[in-house]
């Protein structure tokens, strides 16, 4: 059940008046009921996997609040984060150790590897459960002792499967404070899930088509033009799919009183690969500061460890997406660049310069190399893309020139949003000027929408 | 959960985005503007190609007579008008490939709106029985093709009629929702604009010229001999490998079954359509069209309660005679299992015009 069918829809919409007409102490069965419902409507056995978790989690959490400080409170944590790091490594890093070891051993490829399902939203609920029993650990996080509310928390069904990751002390401040969605919520909500479906839909399904077709055999595709358009093409499908899944799981979440966290802040207008990581997948990249960087050192401990604590944060976070060298390599290309301004003393500014245009273009062309690595099948395609980029004949741009326009148009909303801040306005102007902004994005969702076989959001696969 | 407050009130917001939503889909697709630029070769704009003409189509002194049905009605209209002089009659037609009767009520919706513009209608069916192996009450094509005739009014009548209900959704989109079945044409037209509003501008100046004057398959089947014991079909050397196929096919599988489900339909539509009629002037005439290049020894009985005959015997329809055009179906005339050529369309035209001329000089005004 995707964000972007009727069905989900028709889901939402029962689960929207059980929740608002049945008395409270109910409202958070209904929630988790139907979170479970969503993730059983994916796979029905693999909701055991999240309750079991859910429970060694939970269980790990309420002994830390019996135990003091020292090896045994250590030893409950230490559990919670094998159960979490052991599953995970089971579903989604087993057969690529498997298959690095047969390499080691000469053997063939497949020689060890098991048929396994990757379990929908695993890589984002484990981070959520760990984050939550490193805070208990750390004494950031009070512990829950309502298993109910806890198990919501892993599996509430807006952020179950992409995120964004949430932190516990901001669901259970919504959670145990809640109150209905006002009505200037309601339509914020409203607006959030409207665009974000116009942003998957008629732009990211347009434009992965483009991408699916370039990437599928690009030796096909002669010439520059034709290998930057189709990089590109993946840039855009990537942003645009993954920030209308965050905009819808917000704007739902918001509809029932729940607040979630920015999770993109126009990471292509960022001026350096430093400001792209605070704008980019913010909830992902703050954990990974938060939980990773931080505890290796972060800056604390002179340059170098800075440039060693920077690398490692990010080759693990390219890991995180997916178990493949070339998720390595995309890791530690991001690492290596963010080293590299921190070398070159790349500062971030809050004001605009003549110059920063060209900065923001320069990101961008290194973002986008740097999804080559996301997107190609292997290594050896990343490599000949890579090539195609800067080589050869120049081909043609793969685009029509209506998805330029539509894309162009994109571009001056966010400069506008950038400078302006226009959304947080929208849902306070006149009627008639929201009332036109969702009827033309509802136009626009009929006119270019994409209609086939619904394809599922990219990060569905983390 | 408060919906109004004093600054805001969400289903007033929500209904007024609806509203404006609805009425620029309406802008943009009910007001005739998009229809002008359909792709000329997809199946709504083809259909709407046919309407426009038959619109535009002067109606002179002549008893009006007009054809609808598939590709298999043999009609030129070019050929019948030539006998207008004997007839009386002035020929058009609205007979478009892979339509049928629902396509045709609502075709016929469009170009007489007021049920006065007609003498006689014609109504060509493959068989007065109501035998097929398709089940055409699920038709998603005529989705396609009636999607620009479709109003706001139609939807529970068009709707219903799907069996099924994917069908039924796609249905309503067509309409609610015009600019979603209209999706792929376009982005087609976004994609190459100039070269659709070239096209568009052709077919809107010569269209008229173009299907008038259509040639069709010159080629014919003369020399084609099938022998039904051993189930073999001896064919000219033209034809190429798919053809043979399509026509050995169609000649040697068993005869389709008489259908609960197509009688049904039949009722549904084609009743709808004499209903709409009813207390006009117009008269519909059905009739058997040739079977095809040869006929198979082992024809099934007739079926005396089928619907062209329970509405001829309703006194609702004037059904020819079956065997009216028994003698246009030889090899010579057809150009493949299914459809009269060239030659064929002109021996069926003049054939056809006669005896509708004919039939109306001897049947009392008005009803």
């Amino acid at each position: 059940m995707l964000f972007h069918t009727p069905q989900f829809f028709a889901f939402f919409l029962v689960v929207l008046v059980l929740f608002y007409t049945l008395p409270r102490p109910a409202r958070r069965w209904i929630l988790l009921a139907a979170s479970y419902f969503f993730y059983m409507c994916w796979n029905q056995k693999f909701v055991l996997l999240i309750i079991a978790l859910t429970a060694i989690d939970y269980t790990a959490a309420m002994s830390m609040r019996r135990l003091p400080a020292g090896p045994k409170r250590k030893a409950a944590l230490v559990m919670s984060l094998a159960a979490n790091l052991g599953f995970l490594g089971f579903f989604k890093y087993y057969n690529f150790l498997a298959g690095n070891l047969a390499w080691v051993l000469a053997r063939p490829f497949d020689a060890f590897a098991l048929q396994i399902i990757l379990p929908m939203g695993i890589s984002f609920h484990t981070f959520q459960s760990m984050s939550y029993v490193i805070d208990v650990y750390r004494g950031e996080q009070e512990v829950i002792t309502n298993v109910v509310d806890y198990a919501l928390y892993i599996a509430f069904f807006p952020q179950l499967v992409a995120g964004p990751i949430v932190r516990a002390r901001h669901f259970f401040a919504d959670l145990y404070h809640w109150r209905a969605a006002d009505a200037r919520e309601i339509l914020r909500g409203a607006l959030l899930v409207v665009f974000g479906l116009l942003k998957k839909l008629a732009i990211a399904d347009q434009f992965a088509r483009l991408a699916d077709a370039f990437f599928r055999d690009p030796a096909a595709h002669a010439g520059y033009l034709a290998a930057w358009s189709g990089v590109i093409a993946f840039s855009i499908q990537i942003f645009f799919d993954f920030s209308g899944y965050t905009d819808m799981a917000i704007g739902l979440a918001q509809i029932l009183g729940f607040h979630f966290p920015e999770n993109f802040r126009r990471p292509y207008l960022a001026r350096s690969i430093t400001e792209f990581w605070r704008r980019w997948h913010i909830s992902l990249s703050t954990w990974l500061r938060d939980y990773l960087y931080i505890p290796l050192g972060g800056n604390r401990h002179g340059r170098w460890q800075t440039y060693r604590n920077l690398l490692l944060t990010m080759l693990l976070g390219g890991l995180w997406h997916g178990a493949s060298w070339n998720f390595v390599i995309w890791g530690g290309y991001h690492g290596g660049l963010l080293s590299l301004e921190r070398l070159l003393g790349v500062r971030e500014r809050q004001r605009w310069s003549l110059v920063d245009p060209l900065r923001v273009a320069l990101t961008f062309a290194l973002a986008s190399i740097s999804w080559v690595f996301f997107r190609a099948a292997t290594l050896h395609d990343s490599l000949y893309i890579l090539g195609r980029l800067f080589s050869g004949p120049h081909g043609h741009i793969l685009w029509w020139h209506w998805q330029l326009w539509f894309v162009l148009a994109a571009l001056v909303l966010a400069i506008l949003e950038e400078s302006r801040g226009w959304f947080e306005r929208l849902p306070e102007a006149p009627a008639w000027v929201y009332a036109s902004a969702i009827a033309v994005c509802l136009f626009c969702l009929e006119l270019i929408g994409f209609s086939g076989r619904a394809v599922p959001f990219v990060y569905f696969q983390f | 959960m408060a919906l109004v407050t004093r600054r805001f009130s969400v289903p007033a917001r929500l209904g007024l985005a609806l509203l404006l939503f609805f009425s620029l889909d309406a802008l943009a697709f009910r007001t005739g503007w998009y229809v002008s630029i359909l792709e000329p070769d997809s199946t709504a704009g083809f259909l709407e190609t046919y309407l426009k003409i038959e619109e535009r189509r002067p109606i002179g002194r002549y008893r009006q007579v007009l054809a609808i049905g598939d590709s298999r009605m043999g009609l030129k209209s070019r050929v019948a008008n030539l006998l207008t002089g004997n007839t009386g009659c002035a020929f058009g037609t609205i007979s478009v490939p892979g339509t049928t009767p629902r396509c045709w009520y609502y075709m016929l919706r469009e170009v007489d709106p007021d049920c006065d513009r007609y003498d006689a209608i014609l109504v060509p069916l493959d068989s007065y029985d109501d035998r097929t192996w398709e089940d055409q009450a699920d038709r998603e094509l005529d989705i396609n093709y009636l999607a620009p005739l479709l109003r706001v009014a139609d939807l529970p009548r068009f709707v219903l009629s799907y069996p099924s209900w994917p069908n039924r959704a796609h249905a309503a989109e067509a309409v609610l929702l015009k600019g979603l079945i209209y999706q792929h044409d376009f982005q087609a037209f976004l994609e190459h604009p100039r070269t659709r509003l070239e096209a568009a501008r052709l077919q809107e100046e010569h269209a008229q010229e173009w299907y008038y004057n259509a040639v069709w398959e010159r080629h014919s089947l003369a020399g084609m001999s099938v022998d039904w014991n051993a189930k073999t079909v001896a064919l000219p050397a033209w034809l190429s490998p798919e053809k043979r196929s399509e026509i050995e096919h169609v000649l040697l599988d068993p005869p389709a079954p008489v259908s609960a489900l197509f009688k049904r339909f039949r009722r549904q539509w084609l009743g709808a359509i004499l209903d709409r009629y009813r207390g006009s002037r117009t008269r519909f005439i059905f009739l058997r069209l040739p079977r095809g290049p040869v006929v198979r020894p082992d024809a099934p009985p007739p079926d005396p309660s089928s619907m062209a005959r329970t509405f001829a015997a309703e006194g609702r329809i004037v059904l020819l005679p079956e065997h009216t055009f028994d003698s246009l179906e030889r090899p010579e005339l057809f150009g493949d299992a299914l459809h009269v050529n060239e030659e064929g369309g002109y021996q069926f035209s003049m054939m056809l015009a006669g005896e509708v001329g004919r039939w109306l000089a001897s049947a009392p005004e008005g009803r």
